[in-house]
């Protein structure tokens, strides 16, 4: 027989996951999600000014682009990753399947890294789509005006469309620091609900934490302020040292999660299923 | 059931712990300063002062012959400027030469700082114009100063601006009514500024000299300044000039109508 | 050099908390022999097959597979291992043969040839296209041997593969494991059943509560099994006690139900019968109670009785 790489249990999770119906509805959701958002705001008699870009939304595309951004980061993006990440390994155990896979040709710890970048490309298609749809939605509907700043700076069309785009991309580090918790949950309570709905939590109680002021010595360190680093591209002059910082912060939270999920599933004892 | 209470218990001991971390090192390292205010403000106000001229179809002005400067403080003089919060405000000048600044030099904005480094900033409807302005071709557009919004960069330049503005003192009575010994009282006001307001107020209705009283205030502080001679029966009126020694105060006179109780 | 056992567990020990789920059990497995580990329920079974495929850290002990350790070999020790434990479980979303196909990925191979000839081996190629969640117990036992055989194992592990099955399914599954043993196949079986590891095994380990309580060849087993018993009804049985008395190999006692049973030598109590018969006594009924293995068994593993010469 065989030695199997890391590979092969990759191509698995691949293939479970497209035959899963909640995986399928994620990344259609992204798609189409924006599309009635774009339309309801855009069809506001008001705009949403207590949102940063809100004041813009009605009148500029890429005002509603950020817009979404802003309201997305709160607890979207942590749902839509959560939803596979926070289900990859609760799920062996809600079918008994554990010993089903670990009594094959491929170890736990390959296993383990299968899920894991299965769930991080999981998150980064998910966010690839919906900004995709996001924007280019934006811009039909509500069009391609030159875009004030936070700086209160007119960004021509061409580059607001760079810096918008840029802004949600700047979304990842966060999201797949998300997708590392939702996976250490997902490892640790064995069940699929809380894999789910537990990061999700966390992202909202971190986003409240984050805006109370008082407690600023840790408002850095949540995994919540990396979704906000991207204020500093739409400023003149731009800056990036909250990108730099968020994401640091977003591999430290990375990396503590991988590594307790990691020691979890190699020392656990497999006795249900 | 089990690992879903430890789970929960487990999430909770962290963010108990984070905010106890948070709470014992203080608030005072914010990153929403002073000195980051002073500086952003003027940037973002530069331009969008600018957009407004143009829209009104003016073209003589450019973000950088305004001149724009800042002096940001929180909520009065007792409270540390820094962190955020709906109690900053902000006087700022510059100069248009088709609007003067008030005599004081300066026009007073409020802001909404947020924890994550942006603000909201209100400008004074006087000199900035309220929510909708007409463009230069007649439409009704939303005024970019009335309201807008800024962020700063949490690792920049925190170093004193320097900027500094006296505080403006504001008669805030609007009629006079005296007391049982025919003695009246001024109410006045000390606005925002670098350091408080003090000087004297003099009184005359008609040919009597009420007396002259010196006052002495913190910025942002209200005081009740009584005037030792009483008001004559019959007075309409009385004058009351400001000789300030320190902030600022209108020159022209305030003229309050008496009614007697 | 001695030829390599196949499973070579020595002294493995594995506790749940205060419980001794598996005490110090030593069990050997020679290549093509066919071994079962026979114990009631509790007794241990399962947690040491889950020891040898890896699933659960035993406390103590060391557990070889065909030479290698856990310890040094990592998932390589499951080389040219199959088999399931408890239940087979598979992923209800999938078919039955997309669940194979992954399974066979793990395995290192995509192998379409001998997917389609293991559903034929487990009758199954007629449902392979359903989803396993619309599948029958018994569907889901026997895609379990075929997730096994799709490995092309040396050594079959089965956990009580006959649990839940009905009386053709069990009959099916017993000839399914014999034809493989009879290929060569090393098999390691657990059961409940005395007479499905009497039918199919060679050597046999039974467990009490964690621990061996016999260990040896079935025909070790026979011979120290008890003699058999038999319940006797007669016209007279007065009468059928005193004929007895002429037969001092063999016991007549009475049951709980005032029947009477009869135990002895096989050919004393044929002896006895016939001396009833000659006797006039009318004989009303003479049946088999318990095999002798059976009786064994419950011996072995009720916790108040031991039995010379066990382990
Ligand atoms: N995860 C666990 N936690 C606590 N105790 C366990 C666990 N798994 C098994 N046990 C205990 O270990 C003992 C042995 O269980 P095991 O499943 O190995 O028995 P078995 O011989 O396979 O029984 P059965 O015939 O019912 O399958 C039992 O007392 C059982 O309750
Ligand atoms: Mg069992």
């Amino acid at each position: 027989m065989s030695r199997v790489g890391v590979g092969a249990a990759l191509r698995w999770e691949v293939r479970k996951l497209r035959a899963q119906l909640r995986a399928r509805a994620v990344l259609v959701a992204a798609v189409l999600a924006p599309i009635p958002v774009v339309f309801i705001l855009h069809g506001q008699s008001r705009p949403p000014k207590d949102t940063l870009f809100g004041r813009f939304a009605l009148e500029n595309g890429f005002a509603l682009a950020l817009l979404v951004l802003g309201f997305a980061s709160q607890w979207v993006l942590p749902l839509l990753t959560a939803i596979v990440a926070g289900d990859v390994f609760a799920s062996e155990d809600q079918h008994g399947t554990w010993k089903t896979v670990l009594t094959r040709s491929t170890s736990r710890g390959q296993l383990f890294w299968a899920k894991t970048i299965t769930a991080c490309g999981f998150a980064a298609i998910v966010l690839l789509l919906l900004t995709a749809s996001t924007i280019v939605s934006s811009l039909l509907v509500v069009g391609h005006q030159p875009l004030t700043g936070l700086s209160g700076q007119t960004i021509p069309a061409a580059t607001a469309l760079k810096l918008v785009t840029a802004s949600w991309a700047t979304m990842l580090p966060p999201m797949l620091g998300f997708t590392c918790l939702a996976l250490l949950l997902s490892v640790w309570s064995r069940n699929p609900a809380i894999g789910i709905a537990a990061p999700v939590v966390i992202a909202m109680v971190m986003q409240l934490l984050g805006s109370l002021g008082g407690i600023d010595a840790v408002r850095p360190l949540l995994l919540s302020t990396p979704f906000e680093a991207w204020h500093g591209l739409l400023a003149a002059p731009h800056f990036t040292g909250p990108l730099t910082q968020g994401a640091l912060v977003c591999a430290a939270w990375g990396a503590v999660s991988l590594l307790g999920a990691y020691l979890v599933l190699r020392r656990r004892d497999i006795t249900g299923g | 059931m089990r690992r879903i209470l430890t789970a929960l218990v487990a999430a909770l001991v962290v963010i108990g712990a984070l905010t106890a971390v948070a709470v014992a090192r203080g608030g005072d390292n914010s990153t929403v300063t002073r000195a980051r205010l002073e500086r952003a403000l003027p940037v973002a106000f530069s331009n969008l002062y600018v957009k407004q001229a143009h829209v009104e179809g003016r073209h003589d002005i450019t973000p950088k012959s305004l001149h724009a400067k800042a002096m940001c403080d929180k909520h009065g003089p007792d409270v540390a400027d820094v962190g955020p919060g709906g109690d900053w405000v902000c006087l700022m000048s510059w100069k248009d030469p088709q609007v003067p600044m008030p005599p004081e030099g300066y026009g007073k904005f409020e802001l909404n700082v947020h924890s994550n480094d942006c603000f909201t900033a209100g400008g004074p409807t006087k000199l900035t114009g309220y929510l909708e302005m007409t463009a230069a071709d007649g439409r009704t557009v939303t005024n970019p100063v009335f309201e807008f919004d800024g962020c700063f960069d949490p690792t920049g330049d925190n170093t004193p601006t320097g900027n500094s503005f006296p505080s403006l003192l504001s008669v805030t009575s609007t009629t006079l009514t005296p007391k049982q010994d025919g003695t009246v009282d001024l109410g006045l006001g000390c606005g925002t500024g670098a350091e408080g307001c003090a000087g004297t107020v003099t009184a005359t209705a008609g040919h009597t000299s009420l007396g002259t009283v010196p006052y002495d205030m913190k910025e942002e502080a209200t005081a009740s300044l009584p005037f030792p001679t009483a008001v004559p029966r019959g007075t309409k009126e009385v004058t009351f000039t400001v000789h300030p020694t320190r902030g600022v105060a209108s020159s022209s006179p305030s003229v309050l109508p008496v009614t007697f109780g | 050099m001695t030829e390599q056992l196949a499973v070579d567990a020595v002294g493995v020990t594995k506790s749940f908390g205060s419980l001794r789920a598996v005490d110090d059990i030593t069990v050997q497995v020679a290549p093509g022999e066919v071994y079962g580990v026979l114990g009631p329920n509790g007794a241990g079974k399962t947690t040491f097959l889950r020891m040898l495929f890896g699933l659960i850290r035993p406390d103590a002990g060391t557990i070889r597979v065909f030479g290698r350790t856990w310890e040094k070999d990592g998932i390589n020790v499951l080389d040219g291992v199959a088999g399931f434990i408890e239940s087979p479980k598979f992923y209800p979303y999938l078919t039955g043969r997309q669940n194979l196909e992954g399974l066979a990925l793990l395995d290192g191979g995509d192998r379409a040839d001998r997917l389609a000839e293991v559903l034929e081996v487990v009758d199954l190629t007629d449902r392979a296209g359903d989803k396993v969640s619309g599948y029958s117990y018994g569907m889901r036992q026997r895609l379990g041997v075929a997730a096994s055989l799709l490995r092309d194992p040396r050594l079959l592990v089965l956990d009580e593969p006959a649990n839940g099955l009905d009386p053709a399914g069990i009959r099916d599954m017993r000839a399914l494991v014999k034809r493989l043993a009879g290929s060569g196949l090393t098999v390691l079986l657990s059961s409940h059943h005395m007479d499905e590891v009497e039918e199919i095994c060679d050597n046999v380990t039974i467990m009490r509560t964690g621990s061996v309580a016999f260990h040896g060849t079935i025909e070790k087993l026979r011979t120290m099994a008890p003699d058999p018993g038999y319940a006797l009804s007669t016209g007279d049985d007065v009468r059928a006690r005193e004929v007895a008395g002429r037969h001092p190999s063999v016991a007549v006692t009475t049951d709980p139900d005032a029947e009477l049973v009869v135990t002895g030598p096989r050919d004393d109590v044929a002896a006895y019968v016939a001396d009833l018969v000659r006797s006039g006594i009318r004989l009303d009924g003479f049946i088999a109670t318990r095999t002798p293995l059976e009786s064994l068994f419950f011996m072995l593993t009720d916790a108040e009785s031991s039995v010379e010469g066990a382990a």
